[in-house]
């Protein structure tokens, strides 16, 4: 019975509904001749690539004749998107973000995450390790989510967003869209034209924008020759945000912690033991002042010291988006306003001034009426709408359809009569 | 910047009106044969060694013609002579160039030369921030496009002031960019290599610059890599994967192609990395040699993939454990070409190899 966990043929079936009852609601994507469209259906494990859709009704069509598990598109555009990759003629392509709370390091995942070695069967919580105790790594996992794990997401998306909109000067009359994933998190797209054309290395300059990586305290007015007058923290870009990130890491950092960043003796020194003193410097001048006032003679230790410095503090700063994702000119992604097969949810396009409300677990849910007895193997708590569920572990239950369908998506659970 | 002066366009040769004005000479191949081109073809064999042996192309502005109209002369040479070190080279000499000459012009020609000339959405500003005047604003995007071929961390846009879409900049930042433009503009040229039949007094220029080339060839960084592979080279990334794979660690995408493209690329033999990647991961054996043979350039498009440039490594956490050769390199591979040297100074190396089709690889011989 083992491989009916999940019950996909009543996902499916629920699935075909819903499409039949929603597909005329769902938009197509910009430009969608020059999109590659690709599906996973339900009980089937290769993916449909290299479609395309002359219209929306072609593709509204589809959806409802196939009702398929998974959907994606394209980021890219191509004069002939059916055709095989080098023959696809690639003409641009949206900068796209890919936030997942499934790449961060949340204390929560120790709760509601498992995983178990193939080789030994060793089993454990939260993330895997990189090797086994066995020493292979074959590892399978369960990955479940929470309020927190999409707080997270939520937050590092509203950072990102904050980035694009003051930095990079992008708005959401027209530039900027973004989509619940339908899982754990968020992607943002960029359409405007003047970013498609970008290639990698450009992508990847905007990802280490976004990231912080690679910054420099010498660019930031950490320089002797600096005389500039005003302190950083009140500046925009990454000189008020970097300031900001080292005044906050600094300030909230015990003696202990500061002393276990193994920084030179020097700076080490200055902020354990004249802490406020470099607090207001950084926040009352500008930062050549920093240096002439705590470097002593060791000016190009200290350079280094406050790069390391920077690199700690800047992660609160950054948003934590998947690099190989934005860099990536060919990349597929889910198809706003389908389902999402591992989750029963909609992946869901978000009207920016709602983002801040915005809660998955009530908008994100397509499944809305119907109640459903499943056996469920195991769950942890979890809240759909503005109910909370479980935990269950070996028992039959009698649940709304939306609650039902999430956990036979998440295969923990079985269809009883 | 109509009506412009013959001796404008020798300076400035890349401009529209500068390309218009030797357009209409309507010079055919077989003319530079005519003895009078006698100054033309000399004057541009000279641009191509000063870039092979200087770095830099002279600005020889008496007689403006002959330089002129060897501009676009030198480029055909160059792009006949069909070697990639020899592109990137050019058109860096040819950009420098420009560069210096733009440094003595003021504010509003190079407003109007980033305007007209390449499209830039520039603006004019004037902003100070530690202790420098910041004169212009330029689109990310241009700004991005322009300073493509830059590895030096102030040109990083995480180290820019990006301000609603704009990068500010410094007056000689700008006439820097612009150096940028014009070194694209070339490349892409130049590297258009075409063979056809050519007249006798071309074919000596060619020569010419053959024997200049390979004389300067170790300068070029075109030398080849040893033919035994010496892992004690190997830069401190690609150590990292490989001592990853080697304890049995699941490696990302990324680090599985920075492993395999390197190896590939030093010449290690497909079947040892067969052997390598299943004797350490649970992988099918089938699989396995079929994504090696696909990164060697054995299957698909047949593009033997280079390693990513450094920059890239850095952006997906790679980058570990820099040492001071990784300070003065931009590119794995070149990490590796002088830590071999390092260790073994005697090391005759051979022929360059041919294969300048990656992109990757131009960029990351980039001086």
């Amino acid at each position: 019975m083992d491989q009916d966990w999940g019950s996909p043929k009543y996902v499916a079936e629920q699935f075909a509904i819903w499409y039949k009852e929603n597909s005329n609601t769902i938009p197509a994507p910009t430009e969608i001749r020059q999109r590659e469209f690709a599906f996973l259906h339900f009980g089937g494990k290769a993916m449909f690539r290299h479609i395309s859709f002359s219209d929306e009704d072609a593709f509204r069509h589809y959806l409802m004749e196939n009702a398929p598990a998974h959907s994606y598109h394209s980021s890219s555009y191509y004069s002939k998107p059916a055709a095989d990759m080098s023959n696809k003629g690639w003409r641009g392509a949206d900068l796209v973000f890919d936030i997942d709370a499934d790449h961060f390091n949340l204390p929560c995942q120790k709760q509601h995450d498992k995983w178990k070695c193939r080789t030994c069967g060793k089993e454990g919580v939260g993330k895997p390790p990189e090797v086994c105790v066995c020493g292979k790594a074959t590892f399978e996992t369960e990955t479940w989510l929470c309020e927190q794990c999409l707080q997270a997401a939520k937050n590092e998306t509203q950072k990102l967003l904050d980035i694009l909109v003051q930095d990079f000067g992008m708005s959401f009359k027209g530039d900027l869209v973004v989509n619940f994933s339908g899982n754990r998190g968020y992607h943002v797209h960029v359409r405007s034209l003047k970013v498609r054309g970008f290639d990698q290395s450009s992508r990847r300059e905007v990802v280490d924008y976004i990231l912080g990586t690679g910054l420099k305290p010498e660019y930031l007015g950490f320089t002797p020759k600096g005389k500039g007058g005003r302190s950083i923290l009140g500046d925009e870009g990454w000189r008020g945000r970097a300031g900001k990130a080292i005044y906050d890491y600094v300030s909230m950092s015990t003696s202990e912690e500061i002393k276990a960043l193994g920084l030179g003796r020097t700076l080490t020194q200055s902020l354990v033991e004249r802490k406020e003193e470099f607090l207001n410097t950084l926040e009352s001048n500008h930062p050549s002042f920093v240096l002439s006032r705590f470097a002593g003679k060791y000016e190009g230790r200290i350079m280094t010291d406050l790069g390391i410095l920077m690199e700690k503090a800047v992660k609160e700063q950054a948003a934590d988006v998947d690099t190989v994702v934005t860099t990536d000119i060919h990349r597929l992604i889910r198809l706003p306003n389908t389902l999402h097969g591992k989750t029963g949810w909609q992946v869901q396009t978000i009207r920016p001034e709602h983002f801040s409300d915005y809660d998955p677990l009530i908008s994100a849910i397509a499944f809305k009426t119907g109640v459903v007895k499943i056996f469920v193997k195991y769950s942890p708590r979890f809240r759909i709408g503005s109910e909370w569920y479980g935990p269950y572990s070996e028992e039959r239950v009698e649940i709304p359809k939306a609650a039902a369908i999430f956990l036979l998506c998440k295969k923990g659970g079985i269809i009883v009569e | 910047m109509s009506g412009m002066s013959e001796r404008e366009a020798a300076k400035y040769p890349f401009l529209q009106d500068a390309v218009k004005l030797v357009d209409a000479l309507n010079i055919q191949i077989a003319d530079l044969s005519d003895p009078i081109y006698v100054k033309v073809l000399d004057r541009a064999a000279e641009r191509i060694t000063e870039a092979i042996v200087d770095g830099v192309v002279e600005a020889k502005l008496e007689d403006y013609m002959t330089e002129l109209v060897s501009y676009p002369v030198a480029s055909m040479l160059v792009s006949l002579k069909g070697e990639s070190y020899l592109d990137r080279r050019y058109s860096l000499a040819e950009a420098v160039r420009i560069y210096l000459l733009l440094q003595k012009e003021d504010r509003k020609y190079l407003f109007q030369i980033a305007q007209k000339e390449f499209n830039w959405d520039i603006k004019e500003t004037l902003e100070n921030y530690d202790g420098q005047n910041y004169t212009f604003q330029l689109y990310f995007s241009d700004y991005l496009h322009a300073s493509d071929a830059f590895h030096e961390d102030k040109w990083k846009l995480v180290n820019r002031i990006l301000r609603n879409g704009y990068v500010l900049l410094q007056q000689s930042e700008a006439a820097r960019l612009i150096q940028g433009e014009v070194e694209n503009q070339i490349r892409t040229r130049v590297s258009n290599h075409v063979k056809f039949q050519l007249p006798d007094p071309i074919k000596q220029r060619l020569d010419l610059i053959e024997k200049v080339f390979d004389e300067n060839r170790t300068k070029l960084g075109a030398e080849d890599l040893p033919t035994e592979v010496i892992r004690e080279a190997f830069p401190p990334c690609i150590r990292y994967c490989l001592e990853g794979l080697l304890s049995g660690k699941r490696e990302s995408h990324m680090e599985r192609f920075a492993l395999t493209s390197f190896l590939v690329n030093v010449g290690m033999p497909l079947e040892s990395m067969v052997d390598l990647y299943v004797s350490v991961t649970d992988f099918d054996e089938a699989m396995t040699r079929y994504q090696i043979e696909h990164i060697a350039g054995l299957r698909g498009n047949k593009t033997r993939y280079t390693p990513p440039l450094c920059d890239t490594l850095r952006t997906h956490g790679i980058c570990r454990n820099k040492d001071e050769v990784c300070e003065r390199v931009k590119h794995p591979l070149n990490y590796y070409r002088i830590k071999v040297r390092r260790l073994f100074p005697g090391k005759q190396t051979k022929a360059p190899s041919q294969n300048g089709e990656n992109p990757i690889s131009e960029k990351a011989n980039q001086e």
